[in-house]
């Protein structure tokens, strides 16, 4: 697990209390929890780790185990509120057909991840280093994504920008956060 | 753990899914733990093809073996006897202490044979339905069972939504698939062809053995994976060096399968293998319905749904068809493919983890549905007044955003 996650907290204020809550890509089930005990909310995960899917129903969380770009497909339309997608969308072989479902199964859509377009991500790539997700490194397939990308890729779902925190290291970034920006998040709607 | 098989006559008609019709009929049960005063902590545990009504324990401290699913059911274990008060019946049809082909006929004073009729898994647990009626038990707190087991546990959710609070299905199927037909007709094939069977006609008489036996080897292989059979027997020989280039039982796997299929035979009839397999093949919960989903639309249970990755005979593929259509209708649902090599069998092995998470989910379970448990006969309360009681949480977010079933989300859309 990621050991500081600034972008949880930023989800949990962002979702309303009482909502009928989907994370996909739950993992251990930290944020779902977090979730319930703060905000009161119904929630639903989808965890690929058998691991991470017995530590979240530890929790007390309903799991459908199961890889995201098919579980999806098991929830009706418009059964959520809102459907989260917390540092996943980089790793997902097709990100626009997940966003897309997610914008089926729930009204709203939080939607985090690493800005690669931050000054220190382009001057690794300047300076020979790549992304950081080096052959040593072993890393999963990881995209990288910027603020721009990312923006194009809502305007091609017909998705609209409800709400959005950038942060760096953990605080809020105003200015400039295409280059500022460590990561982002973003509440989407259907434009 | 010495326990006792009770069993409990009922001299009243049980109207079977054939239209025909059974009496009087007799089930075989045992229970394990304590009822609580309000009646509330029944865990109804549905056996498979070849179980019983004695799940766990010993019936006396000369048995060699315990219940057959002893790992799973007792003090401290999955299904935990400290809390829960747990109950184990032999399916009608079956042969151990349950009404089934080989019992009395009282028309004929004969045994039945082929003349009982033909029961389905909702038969089963309509006969189960007399047996809690009769022990005084409104709900269950959870229904399980693996393979014909989970069929039943999910039976009893849809047939009984206002008395099942959830289901625990493990390594099975909403409807049996094609392989699995062929898998139980090649051994009924084995019965029919055993010139002792007789068309069913055997009792008093020499037992259709052989054919049992082999109707239980085709089992067993079905309950294992390629894997397990590599690491259990490989190629390796039984009591000799070397081959023998004859016909002798010589590989460890042959001799597994002739020991388990001839010990099978001092304890089952062939009869009771013939309907009981029969049962399985119709089990289609889609019958009759447009879809598979349109199943569980008064599905009101809480489900675990778990699979076994090396299971071939109910593949995880399958538990993913159930789940589906329990999530389609918006029903809490949780679902694990549990990595296993042990095929079908881990069900029945793969302890620890069930354990884990049935005291997760029952934990859940418990602290959702807390409150009088639904009455079983008066005025049925409105389903509002009942999420009230059942789902507080779930009421107040209806309420406030719209509720969260599936019918619920269809209205709005339609509105």
């Amino acid at each position: 697990m990621t050991p500081s996650r600034p972008d949880l907290d930023v989800i949990v204020e962002m979702v309303p209390p009482g909502a009928r809550v989907l994370d996909l890509g739950c993992g251990d089930g930290t944020l779902l929890a977090k979730l319930v005990a703060q905000k009161g909310v119904q929630v639903r995960g989808v965890e690929v780790d058998e691991a991470n899917v017995r530590a979240s129903m530890s929790k007390g969380l309903s799991v459908r185990h199961g890889n995201i770009e098919d579980g999806l497909a098991d929830f009706p339309d418009g059964m959520f509120d809102v459907v989260i997608l917390s540092q996943t969308v980089a790793y997902l072989n097709r990100p626009l057909g997940v966003m897309q479902e997610m914008a089926r199964v729930g009204r709203s859509a939080i939607i985090s991840f690493e800005n690669a377009g931050y000054w220190q991500v382009r001057w690794r790539a300047v300076s020979g280093d790549g992304s950081g997700n080096t052959l040593a490194s072993g890393l999963p397939r990881i995209r990288s994504i910027t603020l721009a990308q990312f923006h194009d890729a809502l305007k091609q779902l017909s998705l609209r920008p409800e709400a959005h925190v950038f942060l760096h290291g953990g605080s809020r970034v105003q200015w400039w956060p295409s280059l500022w920006a460590d990561a982002a998040v973003f509440r989407v709607t259907k434009a | 753990m010495i326990v006792h098989t009770q069993q409990v006559t009922f001299d009243e008609e049980l109207r079977l899914q054939s239209g025909a019709t059974l009496r009087p009929f007799t089930l075989a049960y045992e229970t394990y733990g304590t009822l609580n005063a309000d009646r509330s902590n029944t865990i109804l545990i549905c056996h498979a093809l070849s179980g019983d009504a004695h799940v766990a324990g010993q019936h006396s401290v000369h048995d060699r073996k315990p219940g057959w699913w002893d790992e799973a059911v007792g003090p401290g274990k999955a299904f935990d006897t400290d809390r829960f008060f747990i109950l184990c019946s032999n399916v009608i049809g079956g042969c151990s202490g349950s009404t089934g082909p080989s019992s009395i006929n009282p028309e004929t004073g004969r045994p039945y044979g082929l003349s009982f009729p033909v029961v389905t898994v909702a038969d089963m647990i309509e006969a189960q339905r007399w047996l809690l009626d009769a022990l005084d038990i409104p709900t269950i707190l959870c229904a399980t069972g693996g393979s014909m087991g989970g069929m039943q546990a999910l039976q009893w959710a849809v047939s009984y939504p206002d008395r099942v609070r959830s289901a625990i299905v493990l390594a099975s199927t909403a409807r049996t698939s094609a392989q699995t037909i062929a898998l139980n007709e090649v051994p009924r094939q084995a019965i029919y062809a055993d010139p002792n069977w007789n068309e069913g006609d055997y009792y008093g008489k020499e037992a259709p053995n052989a054919g049992l036996a082999v109707a239980r080897m085709i089992g067993h292989i079905t309950y294992l994976s390629e894997k397990s059979m590599r690491e259990k027997f490989g190629r390796r020989l039984q009591e000799r060096e070397r081959y023998g280039y004859d016909f002798a039982t010589e590989f460890e796997v042959e001799s597994y399968l002739k020991y388990h299929g001839n010990r099978f035979t001092s304890r089952f009839d062939a009869n009771s293998f013939l309907y009981i397999t029969k049962a399985i093949d119709y089990f289609d919960m889609s019958l009759g319905r447009g879809d598979l989903a349109q199943a569980f639309t008064d599905v009101k249970a809480k489900f675990l749904v778990l699979s076994y990755s090396s299971d071939w005979l109910y593949p995880p593929e399958q538990s993913e068809e159930l789940v589906r259509a329990l999530l389609r209708n918006g029903i809490d649902a949780s679902y694990v493919e549990i990595k296993s090599d042990y095929g079908h069998d881990a069900f029945l092995l793969e302890v620890e983890r069930l354990g884990e998470l049935t005291r997760d989910f029952l934990a859940k379970v418990e602290r959702e549905s807390a409150g009088p448990p639904v009455p079983k006969t008066g005025p049925t309360s409105s389903s509002a007044e009942r999420e009230e009681k059942v789902y507080p949480l779930a009421s107040w977010a209806a309420k406030s955003r719209g509720a969260w079933r599936l019918a619920d989300v269809r209205k709005q859309e339609s509105a």
